[in-house]
């Protein structure tokens, strides 16, 4: 391989974590604030998700026959994943929330745009 | 296992969930409402002191049946001692903090029900909500569970200024997430940084890690994960550079809801806080961090205050002036210090919370908060003159009342720690705070009215008076009888200041 997955991923991360905020700081349009805000979140994610990355690991599943030993020292680390879970649910939740107040400004102002919306 | 523990947590959320589904059905609401929101001050008082560890996996150590079939390399190492589950500490700082929020909530869920001529489930539901994720943030000792908790009651707070109906809520909500959906994924980038150094989200297990030489306390990522979880710090709790939307979400909440918020944000500010200390204080520019900090959100607090003309925005810049205050407390990281700024937390949730019910009055009866084109209130009702002229005089630090002690403490606290100049800071600024809440209280009560001011509702609630009066005697008492609130602080304050944590 030609980059090791782990720091490819959280090359990744950083630049998702870059783009998001570049976009929910200098863009106007409000939905693509979102998707900018939406990035940071995934990148952290993604970031999280890469601390668990075990070169040559298996699947955190504790099957029968396997020795304790040796899974203990094989197996991936579990924790990352089950917390990255619980954030997406909350970044989807969030932003299902500001989706849900950017469509109520949209039928009373007419724009999306937030130098109008919110630069007043 | 204490199951209590946990129900502080549960019950507020299966009340909240509960009063959702009866919207529409008014009187229902009043009194079931009522009925569940006296279990959030009871809860803590009933509850013993202990650890609660979620699905009952106590640590290895405390279960030698399970850790009997386990091989050595878990049992013969660190990992014997360390949390496996989601553990909540319960202790008796805790107990006055999840008191403090209970009651604090209760009076303003009270308030909400009668001021309200239509009262919403779906208010009750946020308010309870909240309650709920503060209560965790208090008591959790996960530190990703924090994060869960802080975003949970970054919503509630959003969703109690969306149901307020006040011209311009729904801009301050959306600018007031955007700013949150930068801090809170750099909080949980800060606390994935923990997660990669030490393996552990658990605080005890992450500092047991790093007295322990498990991993090198000197390595720059945690510099830099200390800094993005103080960074969400600022954001949580409405330090600078937030304190602007922070104080324009109070301005677009009810009074009620405006007085419960700006307790879920000292009590984040402490909890947040504690963390902070209890894990980076071997770094020795974190004192000073959380030092600077105070003191730019005293003097940018109280400062902006002056210059509002709103009465709700006035006290929003005032309650982030007061929270720098508290900061200084944790600052100082002596245990006297550390014990004068958790009373000060408890006292201005409450001097706080009693201000906005009060000037809550004035609007709930004119429909105007601008100070400009208000007066002569105290004619209509000179009791919650009374009232809002001694929370004033509690904001300011003026004795028998509750914030005169803490202040003193943290006064004298400065100067034990080598620290006058903080006093006199300190004490300069309660002059300026009582300046501009007499500034205001003269606009709205003291002077003529105006001639085109009309009273709309000449009646106030009585639940908002009976609410005042109980936020008032507790200010008393411990203004009277400061050891009663600063008993449960100092054992935190003495292991926080010892570095026992």
């Amino acid at each position: 391989m030609i980059i090791d997955v782990q720091l490819a991923s959280l090359f990744t991360a950083v630049a998702l974590i870059v783009i998001g905020i570049f976009a929910a700081v200098f863009l106007d349009n409000l939905i693509k604030k979102v998707i900018g805000l939406a990035f940071i979140g995934d990148g952290v994610n993604l970031f999280l998700i890469s601390m668990g990355y075990k070169a040559g690991g298996i699947v955190y599943i504790y099957l029968p026959g396997m020795a304790a030993d040796w899974f203990a020292q094989n197996a991936a680390y579990p924790l990352p994943f089950a917390l990255v879970l619980t954030s997406i649910v909350i970044g989807a939740s969030t932003m299902a929330v500001m989706l849900g107040i950017i469509i109520v400004l949209y039928k009373k102002r007419g724009s999306i745009s937030a130098s109008k919306i919110l630069g007043e | 296992m204490n199951l209590l523990i946990a129900l502080m947590v549960i019950v507020p959320i299966l009340c909240a969930l509960f009063l959702n589904l009866l919207h529409k059905r008014d009187r229902t609401i009043k009194v079931v409402t009522v009925l569940l929101a006296l279990a959030l001050p009871a809860l803590p008082l009933l509850a013993n002191y202990g650890l609660h560890y979620f699905g009952g996996y106590a640590p290895l150590v405390e279960n030698p049946t399970l850790s009997a079939n386990l091989p050595s390399m878990i049992t013969g190492t660190a990992l014997n001692t360390f949390h496996p589950a989601i553990t909540y500490s319960f202790q008796s700082a805790q107990q006055l903090f999840v008191f403090i929020l209970g009651l604090v909530a209760l009076l303003a869920i009270f308030v909400s029900l009668f001021e309200t001529r239509r009262p919403s489930g779906v208010y009750a539901y946020m308010m309870f909500m909240g309650v709920a994720a503060v209560t965790a943030v208090i008591l959790t000792d996960d530190i990703f569970n924090l994060y869960v908790f802080f975003e949970i009651a970054a919503l509630a707070t959003v969703g109690i200024v969306l149901v307020s109906n006040i011209k311009g809520n729904y801009e301050t909500a959306l600018k007031y997430m955007i700013m949150g959906s930068i801090a809170a994924p750099l909080l949980l980038l800060g606390i994935a940084l923990l997660l990669g150094v030490t393996g552990n989200v658990n605080i005890t297990d992450i500092i047991y890690s790093l007295k322990n030489g498990l991993v090198d306390p000197q390595n720059p990522v945690l510099l830099m994960a200390c800094g993005l979880i103080i960074f969400g710090w600022l954001y949580g709790s409405g330090l600078p550079p937030f304190h602007t939307i922070k104080s324009a979400i109070y301005s677009k909440a009810l009074p009620s809801g405006a007085a419960l918020i700006q307790t879920f944000s000292v009590f984040i500010f402490v909890a947040l806080g504690i963390i902070i200390l209890r894990i980076f204080s071997y770094l020795p520019f974190s004192q000073w961090v959380i030092l600077g900090v105070s003191l730019l959100a005293m003097i940018l607090g109280i400062t902006m205050a002056i210059l509002q003309t709103d009465l709700k925005r006035m006290i929003g810049f005032l309650a982030v002036g007061e929270l720098g205050y508290i900061g200084i407390g944790l600052g100082l990281s002596t245990a006297y210090g550390i014990t004068a700024g958790l009373f000060q937390a408890v006292n201005e949730a409450m001097i706080t919370a009693l201000l906005f019910l009060g000037f809550g009055v004035v609007l709930y009866q004119t429909g105007v908060s601008d100070t400009r084109k208000l007066g002569g209130m105290m004619v209509k009702n000179p009791l919650v003159a009374l009232m809002v002229l001694l929370a004033g005089f509690a904001m300011a630090g003026v004795p028998p009342l509750n914030a005169f002690q803490s202040k003193l403490m943290l006064i004298q606290g400065s100067i034990k720690a080598g620290l006058p100049e903080l006093g006199v800071i300190m004490i300069l600024l309660s002059i300026v705070t009582f300046m501009t809440f007499m500034k205001a209280f003269h606009a709205v009560y003291l002077r003529p009215q105006p001639v085109d001011l009309e009273i709309k509702n000449e009646k106030i609630p009585k639940a908002t008076l009976i609410a005042m009066l109980v936020l008032l005697g507790v200010c008393l008492i411990f203004g009277l009888f400061p050891q009663i609130a600063t008993s449960y602080l100092q054992p935190l304050a003495t292991s926080l200041a010892g570095g026992m944590l």
